[in-house]
């Protein structure tokens, strides 16, 4: 049993939600309109990650697939304290739909001899949750999804997560390797040390590797092999609400009583 | 990539989730919405129930509309863990071939729909709120993207099966017919405890509500601070159910199957009264189709005002008791003049 643990963390950067256009003629994602951030949920993943490292011992290493300029969710996530990085990129990626994405992130994991991968619940952009379970259905490993919190028992080869279920929630043991995802805000991500801020921006360069270095056939990657296509996509107006502003509680069961939703 | 024939692919198959002998009501909702998919497409509707002891689920199954129900019952499937449950689904769509196959969007399904989805190299749409069959017989699976401000069609041309998680909340549950005929095979159960890499070592589990077939709903969320009394009083007095934003729901102060958005239900009640809940998007998707929406929030900019048909800025400790005692009067036959 491996005594420190290889920490792989995904990570994605994403057009910042709370900037984000629609092209009201296209009904797309008018991509310049948002700033690229890392995904907020990443951010629980990363601090989850850090704890998992600070009690076993080992390294953490931050993984993702993306453009070059990817790399700047990587220095955050070496300020924040990661001990390294990956940046898996390569044109052979193009138009890669969740079942490729998780493949080629179980490939990187197995690259860099991950004994753990954590990720964020889902990604703000496209919000599917299924690249952390696809990336332990293409290893054959064990996973945990809507953690709320790690418990590392390297002891026993496991890794224990109380995790959220309807109505409830469970405690559970996975054997290693596995892939735990991590509910958004269930932890304090920590700031980044001024040091390792410095440190990430001026001296620090992430690990490339391409599909070849993770030895995947351009086919099995990218849109050739995406099960699933974007038909269409249609804006769709919100309800039309007035928002209309009443003065207190007595103006507002009337205007209920109005609309005939209270008696 | 290896071609598939996907002409040799057919039936709508709906999962059928059972914990505890309780089964997850998105269940009947897939069912009737695939019940209506099946008829257009002129194929079969088959349910499949995983679990232990999960006769009931299989019989009700049968009653809410579908045409056969393969069994997989088994102590190793209670309860629920992703690897063997995965494997299991997987063996069976691997030998039988359905063509498209429906799981609820609870943290169950999307759990582990990816360990069918993946080895299957089947398309798997996320989190859908429409579904139709096109003429060309392909599975037009919707959902909403970017926070809500567009629907995308996903479709899945040369993989089967076609794949999709549905929101709970989104359908009309099957109505039941104990009636009906339909086939109940018991199949073989192809995974063993000793193969397992999971083990589940707690479980609370409280009773589960739903709150997608409330008429009115009084959510809270991180603006009552943990002192849920006053939204308590005003559900109480406009005998509506209570529902939460997640930051209620993280804070463990509503539990999460109250839980209303993108990560929770989808409701639609005739009355939608939320108490210092900001707004989020996230939020937002799950109630924006409700009736009347009303807000509560003393943060005069806080985005819930855009999607509420009616406001009030101030403090919810103050609002929420004098609402409710007003309500109260109102519902008073003695002070009700005709
Ligand atoms: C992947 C992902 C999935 C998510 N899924 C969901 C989901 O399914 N559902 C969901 O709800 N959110 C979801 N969220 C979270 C969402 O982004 C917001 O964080 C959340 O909805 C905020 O909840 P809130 O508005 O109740 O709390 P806050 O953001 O804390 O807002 C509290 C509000 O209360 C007001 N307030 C404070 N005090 C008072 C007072 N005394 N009187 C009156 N008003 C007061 C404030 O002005 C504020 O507007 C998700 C986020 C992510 C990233």
């Amino acid at each position: 049993m491996t005594e420190h643990w290889t920490v792989a963390v995904g990570v994605k950067q994403v057009p910042d939600d709370d900037e984000v256009r629609i092209d009201p003629d296209t009904g797309r994602l008018d991509r310049a309109s948002a700033p690229a951030v890392m995904n907020g949920p990443d951010r629980n993943a990363l601090e989850a990650a850090l704890r998992l490292r600070d009690e076993v011992g080992g390294r953490v290493v931050a993984m993702t697939m993306g453009p070059p300029t990817a790399t700047d969710v990587l220095e955050e996530s070496v300020a924040m304290g990661c001990d390294d990085a990956l940046l898996v990129s390569d044109k052979a990626f193009a138009g890669s739909d969740t079942w490729p994405t998780s493949l080629t992130l179980a490939k990187a994991a197995e690259y860099l001899d991950a004994d753990v991968v954590v990720c964020g619940e889902e990604t703000t952009d496209s919000s599917t949750g299924q690249v952390p379970p696809g990336i332990a259905a293409h290893n054959g490993w064990a996973q945990l999804t809507y953690v709320e919190e790690l418990e590392p028992r390297p002891e026993e080869g496991r890794l224990v997560a109380r995790r959220d279920v309807e109505g409830g929630h469970e405690v559970v043991a996975a054997d290693l390797p596995a892939v735990a995802a991590i509910a958004y805000g269930e932890n304090e991500p920590r700031p980044a040390g001024l040091h390792r801020k410095i440190y990430a921006e001026n001296e620090f360069e992430p690990e490339m590797a391409t599909a070849e270095d993770l030895g995947l056939d351009p086919d099995e990657v990218g849109i050739d092999a995406s099960p699933t296509q974007v038909g269409g996509m249609e804006t769709v107006a919100p309800a039309d609400r007035d928002g209309e502003i009443v003065d207190d509680a007595a103006a507002l069961l009337d205007a209920m009583r109005s609309e005939e939703v209270v008696p | 990539m290896t071609e598939i024939d996907v002409d040799e692919y057919a039936d709508v198959w709906v999962f059928v989730e059972e914990h505890d002998g309780e089964v997850a009501p998105v269940s009947w909702e897939l069912l009737g919405e695939a019940r209506r998919l099946a008829d257009e497409s002129g194929e079969d509707l088959v349910a499949l129930v995983i679990g232990e002891d999960v006769d009931d689920a299989a019989e009700e199954a049968v009653a809410r509309g579908a045409d056969r129900v393969l069994v997989a019952d088994d102590p190793v499937f209670e309860p629920y863990r992703a690897d063997p449950y995965g494997a299991q689904f997987r063996h069976l769509v691997e030998e039988r071939q359905p063509s498209i196959v429906l799981i609820g969007g609870t943290t169950t399904g999307r759990d582990f729909a990816g360990r069918v989805a993946v080895p299957a190299h089947a398309g798997l749409t996320a989190d859908c709120t429409e579904l139709d069959v096109g003429e060309d017989g392909l599975l037009e699976a919707r959902r909403p993207a970017f926070g809500g401000n567009v629907l995308a069609t996903i479709l899945c041309e040369d993989h089967r099966p076609q794949m999709a998680t549905i929101r709970p909340g989104v359908f009309e549950a099957a109505d039941r017919d104990p009636d009906r005929d339909g086939e109940i095979e018991s199949v073989e159960v192809v995974v063993t405890e000793d193969e397992t890499i999971s083990e589940v070592l707690e479980r609370e589990v409280g009773d589960t509500v739903d709150i997608t077939d409330a008429d009115r709903i009084v959510a809270v969320g991180g603006g009552c601070d943990g002192d849920l009394e006053p939204v308590l009083e005003l559900a109480e007095a406009l005998d509506a159910e209570l529902a939460a934003s997640r930051e209620a729901v993280d804070e463990g102060w509503v539990e999460n199957s109250r839980q209303v958005g993108q990560t929770g239900k989808t409701v639609r009640p005739d009355l939608y009264v939320a108490v210092g809940i900001s707004g989020a998007i996230q939020h937002i998707e799950g109630m924006q189709k409700s009736g009347t929406v009303v807000a509560i929030n003393n943060d005069p900019n806080a985005p819930i005002f855009e999607h509420a048909d009616y406001g009030v800025v101030g403090d919810l400790f103050e609002v929420c008791p004098e609402l409710a005692d007003l309500a109260r009067e109102a519902d008073d036959p003695k002070e009700v003049i005709q």
